[in-house]
């Protein structure tokens, strides 16, 4: 196909503004998908256990549409809309040459709105905005409008506006990918030279590399190369997803698809990585990326020791198809042999969290996550620190460092008090407030990764009542007075609720936290103390009295299945349990430490 | 039905058998004496609410009702395959047909009708039976009573949930106390066998407000009713609101004094308290939910709804969407089935006689599982009895008070 008529492009947008609905609408309009498969996204919303439809994994779909008699093909390369997954998001931006601003009109620019457009401007993005949601009863599309122009600094003047749902005005979004976006620029005569944007792992054919061609074509039975891995490989198929994986003669200059070669190892292929001929090839490279660092980390220890070799493989396989996600082998007095593992950010931990529980019946405990700390010891080393456990004594260190995020908040402005007063008791730094309009503000603070990882999420939700969103991104590490929390219950010390903390929230985190625990913690026959304490010092208690009642009196009907597997999990809970002392303690208490549940503040 | 969706319903039966170690307890010819050839009971659900209660993670959908025509369709598919597969010749005979939700009632007249000549195809009620339908006072028209009555229906289940404005509010139903009441005394005039559910642990309702609760049930012309514990379901904004802190979960030893005053006033007014969560005058208890609480076999149909059928449980599809949706094309729509084995069965219904008040007849189960109640839960019965959680009494094993109030710790141990 002549690169004339191909265009590539993303969907961006602040969560829920619509981005899903918009790329299946597309799909639909184009017939890519059927009505059928269209109205079951649609349908399932309505039920209670809609799932949270976080794209994670970036995808590609090619769909072709035929305007004025001329059939285009267009890619549409999807992006996740979360601040953990910036990466994901540049390098899908990196394989496109215009991408739709999707924003919902009635909530209008939010905090990921920015920051996504923002990336897409860096890569010198055609950016088309896109009013959703007008057919919502309430909505006030010229304010939202002069937000983009305001905010974003884009040309609002011929935003579209569609209603991704009922699929109203979708045909201008088809008309201006293609009369707005460019065409792909390349040489189709130069050698071969393709951008990896990503790569996934199929059971059946190996190594899935999605590609864009930027100069050049491929086709099955070239002798490829990565460059940046150094290994060469042959062609064995080469195709499109339409949406599923459909093999073609080739691919030419500009267009997207999959390559499958011989190659068996993900971490070979690497994101960013550009391939080209193993001979006659080009010797300029793309630019890479960096990788991401991961700033989130905790344990995880199977329940029984005999489980750690198949936590292992899990974790390995999960790691395959995620190179954002790490993990190495750890101890704990408490919890036996486990591991260590590195996320991008804590919904990058959820998710590959309910990957593992997902994908397998693993009995596991899971610690507290904490940030990457440094310390400067006395003499003169620095240590990354990654686990509460490792922090050596007070007496050997000479400064404890913490990493340190610039965080960008979009709220309204009747809550910028609110916001300043939470930042200001979470140590944050104030820079500046920005008025989007007699409605909005954009405040910009620097905040400690801990006290975003610890609430702040949670706590903006709330203030706002769910109009606030933020966007952070860490920007290194200063020193603080930190210090090492540690749990006692029924006076055994559990070492894998230890957290780092700042001294001057100490005592407000081992109050919340000991409350917290007592919840998790059920009863017993007898009492139970729950304390936090700094060294030897208590900073707080809390006690657990005895079981009093504990009959379901649930109507079921005949539902017999579900009241026996509720007692039966009931009994596997207790087998999940790790014994410390006399009490039982059950997994998601070592998640406890991570909720802050308001009741502090 | 035929068809086994879930591909665990093979093998679960196999792997999850507790006492899989010990296969000689049970023989072939032992267990072959449980009769479950006649079944004489049906479950419909009906999945549309006007709104959904904020505790509520029911199969149902609210705001939906355009999908009403969608699932009368679909019902009759799933109907016409239950009759095929268990070979009806002509209307079954059933002792009890209990039609729940969701609201039932929150059906128009006319397909209400259409729903109850659907059923008389492949049901109908043998003299003296028990024909329940699941209502809400909101809506509950006279046009309405009018179709149950002439369909024959003679016990309706009311979700009153409460007395108190406040508790009903906060529970987000969609009726006033007085209303209630209304609604109540209206439908008396047209059934003898009146239900209400009522719940107890809101979020701050006092000790004080279930009491007057419980009081107005009892001057009211009801026969049965049943007493909730407020739970907190994932995926219901209670849930959310809870663990947000926004609700406040009242403590065990609230939970635990209003249950007592509920058991308490509620013998004390002429009711006989005969399952953990149920109360009835001489007479009215449901015969619908002992068919289930005493493991016999049960036809069922409409999304969520679960069936016992030839010794397998299952459960169709939760996702009212996907169940119409798979209907309407005439394929079954399996959310889990699993196959009991013997010992299994035996355990299970152990688990439901012990919480029925009567609690489980030693004799009549091991002539009917043809295994020893000792054998099963020797070690279990004998640490619970130690603990004052079990008792025999005559012939039958049973809870004691404060068993009642541990039930779940005791039942655990029988599995
Ligand atoms: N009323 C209305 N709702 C929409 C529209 N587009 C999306 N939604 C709803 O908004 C919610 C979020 O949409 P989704 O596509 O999942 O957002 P994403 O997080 O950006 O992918 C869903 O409940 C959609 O049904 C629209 O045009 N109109
Ligand atoms: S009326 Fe009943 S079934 Fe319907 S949502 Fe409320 S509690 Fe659930």
């Amino acid at each position: 196909m002549d690169s004339k008529f191909i265009r590539n492009f993303s969907i961006i947008a602040h969560i829920d503004h619509g981005k899903s609905t918009l790329a299946d609408q597309l799909l639909l309009k184009s017939g890519t998908i059927t009505e059928r498969e269209f109205r079951e996204q649609i349908l399932d919303d309505l039920d209670i256990e809609r799932s949270r439809g976080i794209t994670v994994k970036a995808r590609s779909v090619t769909i072709n549409y035929k305007l004025n008699g001329q059939n285009y093909e267009l890619n549409l390369i999807d992006t996740p809309g979360h601040v953990d997954f910036h990466y994901e998001v540049n390098r899908s931006l990196a394989a496109c040459e215009g991408a739709l601003l999707v924003v919902d009109a009635f909530q209008g620019v939010q905090a990921q709105t920015v920051a996504n457009a923002y990336a897409a401007i860096n890569v010198n993005l055609e950016i088309i905005p896109v009013v959703n949601k007008i057919d919502l009863p309430v909505i006030r599309v010229d304010e939202v409008l002069e937000e983009v122009e305001n905010v974003l600094g884009l040309d609002a003047s011929d935003a579209l506006r569609v209603s991704a749902k009922t699929g109203m005005n979708i045909e201008t979004v088809f008309e201006a990918i293609i009369k707005r976006i460019p065409p792909p620029a390349g040489n189709p005569n130069a050698p071969l030279k393709a951008l990896v944007f990503d790569s996934k792992y199929d059971n059946y054919r190996g190594v899935v590399t999605y590609i864009r061609i930027v100069d050049g074509s491929v086709k099955p039975g070239d002798k490829i190369k990565f460059m940046r891995a150094g290994i060469s490989s042959d062609v064995l198929e080469v195709g499109q997803f339409r949406p599923e994986m459909r093999a073609c003669g080739g691919l030419g200059t500009g267009q997207v698809g999959y390559l499958l070669t011989g190659i068996k190892d993900l971490s070979l292929v690497t994101v960013g990585d550009t391939v080209t001929m193993a001979v006659g090839g080009t010797d300029q490279p793309l630019p890479g990326y960096l990788k991401p660092k991961q700033m989130v980390f905790c344990g995880m220890y199977p329940i029984d020791a005999t489980g750690f070799e198949t936590l292992r493989e899990e974790l390995q396989k999960l790691s395959m198809n995620d190179s954002s996600f790490s993990f190495v082998p750890e101890t704990s007095d408490a919890l036996g042999f486990g591991f260590r593992c590195g996320f991008l950010g804590l919904l990058h931990m959820e998710i590959v969290q309910q990957r593992l529980e997902g994908e397998q019946d693993m009995d596991l405990i899971q610690t507290a996550p904490n940030v990457t700390y440094e310390i400067l010891t006395r003499d003169g080393q620095v240590r990354t620190i990654d686990n509460p456990q490792d922090v050596p004594d007070a007496g050997v260190i000479e400064e404890f460092r913490e990493p340190i995020a610039h965080v960008s908040f979009i709220v309204p402005s009747e809550n910028v008090g609110t916001i300043m007063q939470l930042c200001q008791d979470r140590r944050g730094i104030f820079k500046n407030t920005e008025f989007l309009g007699p409605q909005r503000a954009q405040i910009h603070y620097e905040l400690p990764l801990s006290e975003i990882v610890y609430d702040m999420y949670d706590k903006l939700k709330s203030v706002t009542r769910g109009y606030g969103t933020m966007d952070y991104e860490v920007i290194g590490f200063l020193a603080a007075d930190l210090v090492k929390m540690d749990i006692l219950v029924k006076g055994v010390r559990v070492d894998a609720l230890s957290t780092i903390v700042h001294r001057s929230t100490a005592e407000r985190r081992g109050r919340s936290l000991v409350k917290r625990l007592k919840n998790e913690i059920s009863k017993h026959q007898f009492e139970i103390a729950i304390q936090a304490a700094i060294g030897s010092r208590v900073i707080a208690r809390e006690t657990i009295s005895a079981l009093r009642k504990n009959v379901t009196s649930k109507c079921y009907g005949g539902d017999i299945t579900r009241k026996r597997k509720l007692l039966q999990k009931q009994k596997e809970g207790k087998k999940r349990m790790k014994q410390f002392g006399e009490v039982e303690i059950p997994q998601k208490a070592f998640l406890t430490v991570l909720e802050s549940n308001r009741e502090d503040g | 039905m035929t068809k086994h969706n879930d591909k665990s319903a093979d093998t679960s039966a196999a792997e999850s058998s507790p006492g899989a170690a010990e296969p000689s307890v049970f023989t072939q010819t032992q267990t072959s004496q449980v009769d479950e050839s006649g079944v004489t009971a049906v479950y419909i659900h009906v999945p549309f609410c006007l709104h959904r209660c904020g505790y509520c993670d029911f199969t149902l959908v609210a705001n939906q009702d355009d999908l009403i025509p969608d699932y009368l369709a679909a019902l009759k598919n799933e109907l016409e395959s239950t009759a095929a597969d268990h070979a009806f010749h002509g209307p079954q005979s059933m002792d009890t047909i209990f039609i729940g939700g969701g609201t039932p009632t929150h059906l128009s007249p006319s397909h209400l009708t259409e729903l109850f000549s659907l059923l008389q195809r492949y049901f109908h009620l043998t003299d003296g039976g028990e024909f329940s339908v699941e209502a809400n006072p909101d809506g509950l028209d006279d046009d309405r009573i009018r179709v149950l009555k002439d369909f024959g229906v003679n016990r309706l289940s009311l979700g009153v949930q409460s007395f108190d404005d406040d508790c009903l509010r906060l529970l987000e139903r969609r009726h006033s106390a007085a209303e209630a009441i209304e609604t109540i005394q209206r439908c008396s005039d047209e059934f003898d066998n009146l239900s209400a559910d009522l719940i107890y642990a809101v979020p701050g309702q006092s000790l004080r407000s279930w009491t007057t609760t419980l009081k107005s049930a009892i001057s009211l012309p009801l026969s049965h009713i049943s007493t909730y514990g407020l739970t907190y379901e994932q995926g219901t904004p209670f849930y959310r609101r809870a663990n947000s802190g926004e609700l406040r979960r009242q403590t065990d030893e609230t939970e635990r004094q209003q249950y007592l005053t509920g058991i308490g006033l509620l013998k004390g007014a002429g009711f006989e308290h005969y399952e953990v969560s149920n109360f009835a005058k001489n007479g009215f208890r449901c015969r619908h939910n002992q068919t289930y609480w005493q493991g016999r076999s049960y036809f069922a149909a409409g999304p969520g709804a679960a069936r016992y059928l030839n010794g397998r449980r299952s459960t169709n599809c939760r996702s009212v969407a996907r169940w119409i949706r798979s209907w309407s094309d005439n394929s079954p729509c399996i959310q889990e089935s699993e196959d009991l084995n013997a010992e299994e069965k035996a355990r299970e219904f152990m688990m439901l006689a012990l919480r029925m008040i009567d609690g489980l007849n030693i004799e009549a189960f091991e002539r009917r599982f043809g295994v020893s109640v000792r054998t099963l839960a020797g070690e279990a019965i004998q640490r619970h009895i130690a603990g004052g959680l079990l008792e025999y009494h005559g012939k039958n094993l049973r809870l004691t008070a404060e068993g009642l109030l541990l039930a779940d710790s005791v039942v655990v141990d029988f599995l």
